[in-house]
């Protein structure tokens, strides 16, 4: 081979970096998750967000355990989450008020919401998770929490 | 080096070659736009090799350049109706990563750092088992005619060969080039690099 083209040459520097400087084993798989999951935050800002309105944490018990409570507003719609995590197990309970009849949504976790306004959602993995309510009466927009972390 | 040339390319001198990737990123995208989320898995899967490469340019370390290739990702998430034209999403990516790569490396002063020590102590691991000794020898020189060239050149070639048309008034800004140096610059560089591996034997 006696000619190298432009072409050729940037081939082989190309060769050259992708065979000392790979692309990280697991960059692909974690640029997709962070995409993906910026793609759903911008979803549902265009549904519509509930607002956080108050925190508060309840006392610390055992060591590997927490519990605290969120409150969403949006609209007419009030949402109460306690969450509770022991031993890496996640719980959380809702209510809607007024109540109403809805899914609620949280990835691949689901719970409908009673005619008291009570929900609830167990074995949620460690993580931020939003949950979403889609109201069964269809003229009403489907409204989501923001991300918070269990 | 005739071994591992792709044996059908056609060589024009004109331009690049016909380059499936930046139409496979223009069809994710497309599709993504249109409400598949697939669209956009696909994307990040084709696109982010290239981005790895063009932040890596800048000699970042392995954890900033993640990040800049992240915050790339989170933009276009956010920017996506911005892009008026689906078939430059390549561009607009590249071109993104480049200036964040800029500006963080400005930042931080993040100098050539213990990259190149960890680069070269990869290479017996690399040429142990499967390739030849022969092979191997030839792979290390070929490297070594690539690390000798200026460090402008290393970066410039490593961004053109990634990117394949970049965009020139971009590039020359984030290289620190009058726009009208960049050609001629890469002639340069491309040449050094010939010579370099006609010294070597590998040509």
């Amino acid at each position: 081979m006696s000619e190298m083209s432009r072409e050729d040459l940037l081939d082989v520097v190309r060769r050259v970096h992708e065979e000392r400087d790979p692309v990280p084993d697991d960059l692909v798989a974690r640029m997709q998750a962070a995409a993906a999951f910026a793609a759903s935050d911008l979803d549902a800002e265009l549904l519509g967000l509930m607002e956080l309105v108050d925190r508060s944490d309840e006392l610390v018990g055992a060591r590997g355990t927490a519990t605290y409570t969120l409150r969403f507003v949006h609209g007419e719609t009030d949402l109460l989450v306690r969450v509770a995590v022991e031993d890496g197990a996640s719980r959380i309970d809702g209510w809607v008020v007024p109540p109403e009849a809805m899914t609620v949504r949280a990835g691949t976790f689901v719970a409908s919401v009673t005619d008291t306004g009570r929900f609830e959602l167990t074995g949620l993995p460690l993580g931020l998770h939003r949950l979403s309510l889609e109201p069964h009466d269809i003229t009403r927009p489907a409204f989501s929490t923001p991300t918070f972390e269990i | 080096m005739a071994a591992r040339r792709p044996a059908a390319r056609v060589v024009t001198g004109a331009s690049a070659p016909p380059d499936g990737l930046w139409a496979d990123a223009s069809r994710a995208f497309v599709r993504w736009l249109d409400g598949d989320p697939s669209g956009l898995d696909e994307l990040v899967a084709v696109m982010t090799p290239v981005l790895w490469h063009v932040v890596r340019a800048y000699r970042l370390p392995q954890e900033a350049a993640e990040d800049v290739v992240q915050s790339t990702w989170l933009a276009l998430v956010r920017r996506r109706t911005a892009i008026a034209d689906p078939a430059a999403v390549g561009g607009w990516l590249t071109t993104t990563a480049r200036r964040e790569s800029w500006r963080v490396a400005k930042a931080g002063q993040h100098v050539a750092p213990a990259a190149d020590e960890e680069l070269a102590a990869r290479l017996p691991a690399e040429s142990s088992a499967e390739t030849s000794a022969v092979e191997a020898d030839s792979r290390h020189r070929i490297w070594s005619a690539v690390d000798a060239l200026p460090e402008r050149c290393q970066r410039l070639l490593r961004v053109v060969a990634f990117e394949r048309r970049p965009d020139y008034q971009s590039l020359a800004s984030d290289l620190d080039m009058p726009i009208g140096s960049i050609g001629p610059t890469r002639g340069r560089c491309l040449a050094k690099l010939r010579v370099a591996l006609v010294q070597a034997g590998e040509i």
